[in-house]
């Protein structure tokens, strides 16, 4: 009942993130696969030798990365704040379940739709290559979805975390993408940069790409294991948080 | 009344966004001896304002701040059962919507005039100089294009319920704008407001060396105020024939 209700609520959301993501993978693919008369790109702004880079620069280091960060920001808000100011948060509360279940409830929700947001470039695109004469190493696609997955769930709990803490219906998503900048910028700074602490340097694999041996092809190293480790564990201490802050909360 | 109601509802918004665009600034001046070089020639102080706050991540920053600030209204209310509440008062619905433009783009003047207040302030105790007259020029630019984009937000508030639609909604909507800006067959008929607040790959800004050259585009800016100011209008229309 918990999970049908934690659904309910944030489905309309997730599936326009989908329908949203689906349509940029259509566009990323068909715009590239096929150059237009006398061989110009209808992308002109994207100087890249071949297919894969133009899916690289395009999806996994571009546009819809940076689209999938911030609308993830707005698939992690949660918590019971937003049902006090609804005033339904008493015949929540109410229920025989407790506060830990019920945010345990949304959580399960919300990371099974980051799961499945994340996949869906990974199967699109080497599948919709396929459609346009071209190919995409699905292994490729599935790299970047597990990064996609390891630093939105990061995103995800920060965006739930600011929603349990600030109220006001827009607040937590204003400050998610100021907290999210601040952390791109503050990863900038010349002392930090050789740690790579930028999340979007690890979503887009930037600066590790490299060729095949004919050129033809944009390949990925080994997935930062440590890396996504170690954002997988502050992500679950935001989580934490948020519930323990939900559990002295007062409605 | 109605402009007093509009800014509590916005402030919260408002005030986390001035703290933090001009904690930003302050940074970005003190941070100033990190600016490194580029393609191997150190880069200038005005290079590295304009990278850093007009072009880059300080300006997209501003760009989404304005279009969330953008987003609430009597939809809104509809879902949290208030919306009687507010239409009972003795005013017209258009001058709800008004009042709520109205307090809106004050807001984002304001947060346009930010860099330009605080970066010339700040320049001369890191010992660098930035010019008003330069920073009093982008300022109108993002106070005219930050309008726009608020307006994006604003029009799908009215279109849009259901909570955190309407913020979706105007994100794809500005990503959709960017991404159909950037073609070059497009670039010649429809103005591209990040490369207007940004002076990139226009006539009045140089980039090498990070300076007005020229007269600010008027005309353009007429016509996006004129965009922005019928957008209102058609949201009060809609808004007047809404059931809630």
């Amino acid at each position: 009942m918990l999970l049908h209700k934690a659904w309910a609520e944030s489905r309309t959301r997730f599936l326009i993130i989908a329908a949203a993501l689906t349509v940029f993978c259509l566009f990323a693919t068909f715009s590239n696969g096929r150059p237009l008369a006398g061989g110009a790109l209808l992308l002109p702004s994207v100087h890249t030798a071949n297919y894969s880079e133009r899916i690289y620069d395009l999806v996994y280091s571009g546009a819809a990365k940076g689209m999938f960060a911030i609308l993830v920001i707005f698939l992690g808000l949660g918590g019971l704040l937003r049902e006090r100011s609804r005033r339904t948060a008493g015949f929540t509360l109410a229920l025989p379940a407790s506060r830990a279940s019920i945010l345990g409830s949304q959580l399960i929700i919300g990371y099974g739709e980051l799961a499945l947001l994340s996949l869906l470039p990974g199967f699109l695109i080497p599948i919709l290559s396929r459609l346009v004469q071209q190919s995409y190493p699905f292994h490729e696609a599935i790299h970047f979805s597990a990064l996609w997955f390891g630093c939105g769930s990061l995103i995800f709990a920060a965006s739930f975390l600011l929603s349990v803490v600030l109220p006001g219906e827009y607040t937590a998503p204003v400050a998610g993408y100021i907290v999210l900048m601040l952390q791109v910028l503050i990863a900038l700074w010349q002392p930090l940069r050789p740690y790579r602490l930028n999340l979007m340097w690890t979503m887009g694999e930037f600066g590790t790409m490299r060729r095949d041996a004919n050129h033809s092809l944009l390949l990925t190293g080994p997935l930062p294991w440590t890396r996504l480790a170690v954002i997988i564990v502050i992500a679950a201490g935001f989580l934490g948080l948020s519930v323990k802050i939900t559990q002295h909360q007062d409605f | 009344m109605l402009r007093h109601k509009a800014w509590r509802e916005s402030r919260t918004r408002f005030l986390l966004s001035l703290l933090t665009l001009s904690a930003l600034c302050v940074a970005f001046v003190f941070f100033e001896g990190y600016r490194g070089t580029i393609d191997g020639k150190p880069v200038t102080y005005l290079e590295y304002i304009w990278r850093l706050v007009y072009k880059g991540y300080l300006r997209e920053l501003f760009d989404l701040i304005v279009l969330l600030m953008g987003v609430g209204g009597l939809l809104r209310e509809r879902d949290h059962g208030t919306s009687g509440f507010t239409l009972a008062l003795p005013v017209s619905r258009l001058r709800h919507v008004c009042a709520r433009a109205g307090v809106g783009v004050m807001e984002v003047v304001v947060l346009a005039f930010v860099p330009a207040l605080v970066v010339p302030t700040l320049s001369p105790l890191v010992g660098q100089v930035y010019p008003w007259f330069q920073a009093a020029q982008f300022g109108l630019l993002w106070a005219v294009g930050g309008s726009f984009l608020f307006a994006i937000g604003f029009f799908c508030s009215v279109l849009f319920a259901g909570e955190f639609i309407a913020p979706i909604a105007a994100i794809l909507l500005l990503l959709l704008y960017s991404v159909i800006t950037d073609f070059a067959w497009v670039e010649r008929y429809l103005i591209s407001v990040h490369d207007l607040m940004s002076g990139s790959e226009s006539a009045f800004f140089q980039t090498t060396a990070a300076v007005m050259v020229g007269p600010l585009p008027w005309t353009a800016l007429a016509v996006i105020s004129l965009v922005v100011l019928s957008s209102f209008v058609w949201a009060g229309r809609i808004t007047m024939r809404q059931d809630f």
